[in-house]
C-alpha cells in the first residue's frame, strides 16, 4: 500500500479518475461514437468478406418483401383507379321516346336544376345513334333501320357520390316529368371497392407474415453470426464488455442486411415493373382506359429501405439477446 | 483488496465445489492459490470476478460487496480487475496490438491514448516488436506474454491469473512469473492460481492452499 502511493506508476490510476470525472460525459459520448463508427464500418466489412452469403440472406429478405410491396402498389393503383371511377359514378336518365328535342332540352334543364346534382349533360337521340355506331361497329345493320330507337339521354353527375345518395337521387330524378327511367349501376363499383378492401387487408397480412419472414432470416443469420465469434463475445464480456457494446456489431450487421435486402428488393420491384408493364398497358387499353403501373417513387423507396433496415435490426436484437443469455464465459 | 467470508458455493444438487472460505488479501500483496484440479481454484477466481455469486457468504472486493452489483454494473467492475487465463484466450482473427487494446477500446479511450498504453504494456513484456503480428505466428511462451499484456494494459489494481503457466515448461514459467512480480512491485495486487508446486515454493509468496473446496492452509510469504 505504501509502495502504491510513493510509486508514479500507481499514482495515474488516481488522476486519470479525476479527468475521467471532469470530462466523463463528453469523453463518453466521444467514445460511444466511436465505437459506433467503428463497429458499421467494422459489420460492413464482414458481409463484404462472404458477398456471396451475405447477398443471399439479402436476396431471401428482398423476396420476402416483394411481393407485399408490390401488392400494396398495385392496390395503389387501384385507388386512383377508383378515384376516377368516383368521378365516372353517373346517373343515365333515358327520357321518353316521345319527347322532340326541344322538349328534352327542357327536362335536361329541369334535372340540372334538381338539387344535388353537379352537372347534366343531354345526349339527344341522334347522338346517342351515332356514339352507339360508333361503338358497337353496326353501323350497316342501324342504317338499315327507318326510325332512331334510342331515347334521348341526360346524364346526371351527382353531387355528392356516395352509392346511397346517389340511388336516392336516381329514384327522385325518374319522379320528374318526362323521364322514361333513370339507370345508375352502382353494384360493380361497390364489388370493385370491397375487392379493394379485401386486397388491402390481404397486402396487410402479407406484410407482416413476411416481416416476420424478414425478421427469421435475419435472426437466423445474426444466431450463426453469434456463434461464430461466441469466443470473441466471451472474451469480451470478461474483460468488462457492456451488452450493448457486444450487441452493436451485431447489430449493425442485421441494420446492413435489412438495408441490402431493402435495396434488392427495390430493384426487383423495378425490374417486375417493367416486365408487367407492356401487358397491363395493352389490357387497359383494350378497355379503352390509360393506365401504366405506378412506380414506388423516390418516398416509397426510401420508406422501404427504412423499414426493412429497421426489421432488419430488430431481428438481430432479438436473436443477439436471446443467444447472448447463452453465452457465459467458462 | 479482497475479502472471504464464509463463502460456500455449490453446483446445482452436487458436493460443495467451495465450503466456508474465509480470507483476506491486503492491497499490494501477492499470493498463489494451489490444489489439485478441481480443489476449487477456477471457482473461487470466478467468484471475485463475478461471473458466479457464492451460495453462501460474502465476497468483497475493493469494499464492494459483489453479491449487491447490479447486472449493469458488473462490466464497470470487471474493468478494475486484469485477468490471465491458462490458455491466453486471445482472439486470433486480429493482430497482436489489436488484442491488447481490447479491454481499452472496450472502455472507449482515445485511439492516440490506447496506442500508447498498449504499446508500453507490450514493451513491458518484451514483446513490443511482435505487434503487427497475429497471436497464430506466436509461441505459446509469447501467446501467454500477450495475454498479460491485454490483462495489465487498463492498469488494473487487481491481476487474476488461472493456471498461467498451466502449458510452459519451467523457464518459461519463471519468466512469466517474473512479470507477474514486476506487476505487483509498482502496485497491483497479484492473486495466482497454480498446481506448479516447486515454481510457488521457490518464489516465496504468500500461499493459500484448497483442497476438495476447504481453505487448508495459509502461509504466509518467507
Amino acid at each position: 500500500m505504501t509502495r502504491r502511493t510513493t510509486s508514479p506508476e500507481s499514482q495515474r490510476p488516481a488522476r486519470r479518475g479525476a479527468r475521467a470525472s471532469q470530462v466523463g460525459l463528453e469523453s463518453r459520448t466521444r467514445a460511444w461514437l466511436r465505437h459506433h463508427r467503428a463497429m458499421w464500418l467494422d459489420s460492413a466489412q464482414r458481409l463484404a468478406k462472404r458477398p456471396l452469403s451475405s447477398l443471399l440472406t439479402m436476396l431471401a429478405i428482398a423476396i420476402a418483401l416483394v411481393l407485399p410491396s408490390g401488392l400494396w402498389l398495385a392496390l395503389d393503383s387501384a385507388r386512383l383507379l377508383d378515384a376516377e371511377l368516383d368521378e365516372s359514378a353517373t346517373v343515365t336518365v333515358y327520357l321518353d321516346t316521345r319527347l322532340d328535342e326541344r322538349a328534352a332540352m327542357d327536362v335536361a334543364a329541369r334535372l340540372r336544376d334538381q338539387a344535388p346534382v353537379a352537372g347534366a349533360r343531354l345526349v339527344t337521340a341522334a347522338e346517342g345513334l351515332a356514339e352507339f355506331q360508333q361503338g358497337v361497329g353496326l353501323e350497316d345493320a342501324l342504317a338499315s333501320l327507318e326510325d332512331n330507337p334510342l331515347p334521348a339521354a341526360v346524364v346526371v353527375t351527382p353531387a355528392d357520390t356516395d352509392p346511397d345518395s346517389v340511388r336516392v337521387l336516381a329514384s327522385n330524378l325518374e319522379a320528374v316529368d318526362g323521364v322514361d327511367e333513370a339507370r345508375v349501376d352502382l353494384a360493380w363499383l361497390e364489388r370493385l371497392r370491397r375487392l379493394a378492401e379485401l386486397g388491402q387487408r390481404l397486402a396487410l397480412a402479407l406484410a407482416g407474415l413476411f416481416g416476420l419472414g424478414v425478421l427469421l432470416v435475419v435472426g437466423n443469420t445474426i444466431r450463426l453470426a453469434v456463434e461464430s465469434r461466441r469466443q470473441e463475445i466471451e472474451v469480451v464480456t470478461l474483460i468488462g464488455a457492456t451488452h450493448a457494446f457486444v450487441r452493436r456489431p451485431f447489430l449493425y450487421s442485421g441494420a446492413w442486411y435489412g438495408l441490402g435486402g431493402g435495396v434488392l428488393a427495390i430493384v426487383l420491384l423495378v425490374l417486375g415493373g417493367h416486365w408487367l408493364s407492356a401487358p397491363v398497358t395493352a389490357l387497359a387499353e383494350s378497355y379503352g382506359a390509360h393506365f401504366t403501373l405506378p412506380r414506388l417513387g423516390l418516398k416509397g423507396s426510401v420508406l422501404l429501405c427504412f423499414c426493412s433496415t429497421l426489421l432488419g435490426w430488430l431481428g438481430a436484437w432479438l436473436a443477439v439477446g436471446r443467444h447472448l443469455a447463452d453465452i457465459k464465459p467458462r | 483488496m479482497i475479502v472471504f467470508e464464509h463463502v460456500g458455493k455449490r453446483y446445482g444438487g452436487r458436493s460443495e465445489a467451495l465450503a466456508d472460505i474465509n480470507f483476506r488479501v491486503g492491497r499490494g500483496e501477492m499470493l498463489f492459490l494451489t490444489g489439485h484440479s478441481g480443489a476449487g481454484k477456477s471457482s473461487l477466481l470466478r467468484l471475485i470476478m463475478r461471473l458466479e455469486k457464492p451460495s453462501r457468504g460474502r465476497v468483497l472486493v475493493a469494499g464492494h460487496d459483489l453479491d449487491r452489483f447490479h447486472l449493469s454494473q458488473i462490466p464497470y467492475y470487471r474493468r478494475q480487475i486484469g485477468v490471465v487465463f491458462q490458455d491466453h484466450q486471445l482472439l486470433f482473427d486480429r493482430s497482436v496490438f489489436a488484442n491488447v487494446a481490447l479491454p481499452l477500446e472496450i472502455q472507449g479511450v482515445e485511439p492516440r491514448e490506447s496506442a500508447r498504453r498498449v504499446r508500453a504494456a507490450l514493451d513491458k513484456v518484451g514483446l513490443l516488436y511482435r505487434e503487427t503480428a497475429l497471436p497464430i505466428e506466436l509461441s505459446s511462451g509469447e501467446r501467454q506474454r500477450i495475454g498479460i499484456a491485454r490483462a495489465v494494459v487498463n492498469k488494473p489494481s487487481l491481476l487474476l491469473a488461472d493456471e498461467p503457466t498451466g502449458n510452459l515448461d519451467p523457464q518459461l514459467s519463471t519468466d512469466i512469473m517474473r512479470l507477474f512480480e514486476d506487476f505487483n512491485r509498482i502496485g497491483t495486487t497479484v492473486m495466482v492460481a497454480s498446481h506448479d508446486l516447486a515454481l510457488i515454493t521457490r518464489l516465496r509468496h504468500r500461499v493459500l492452499r484448497l483442497r476438495e473446496g476447504r481453505l487448508v492452509g495459509d502461509e504466509e510469504a518467507t
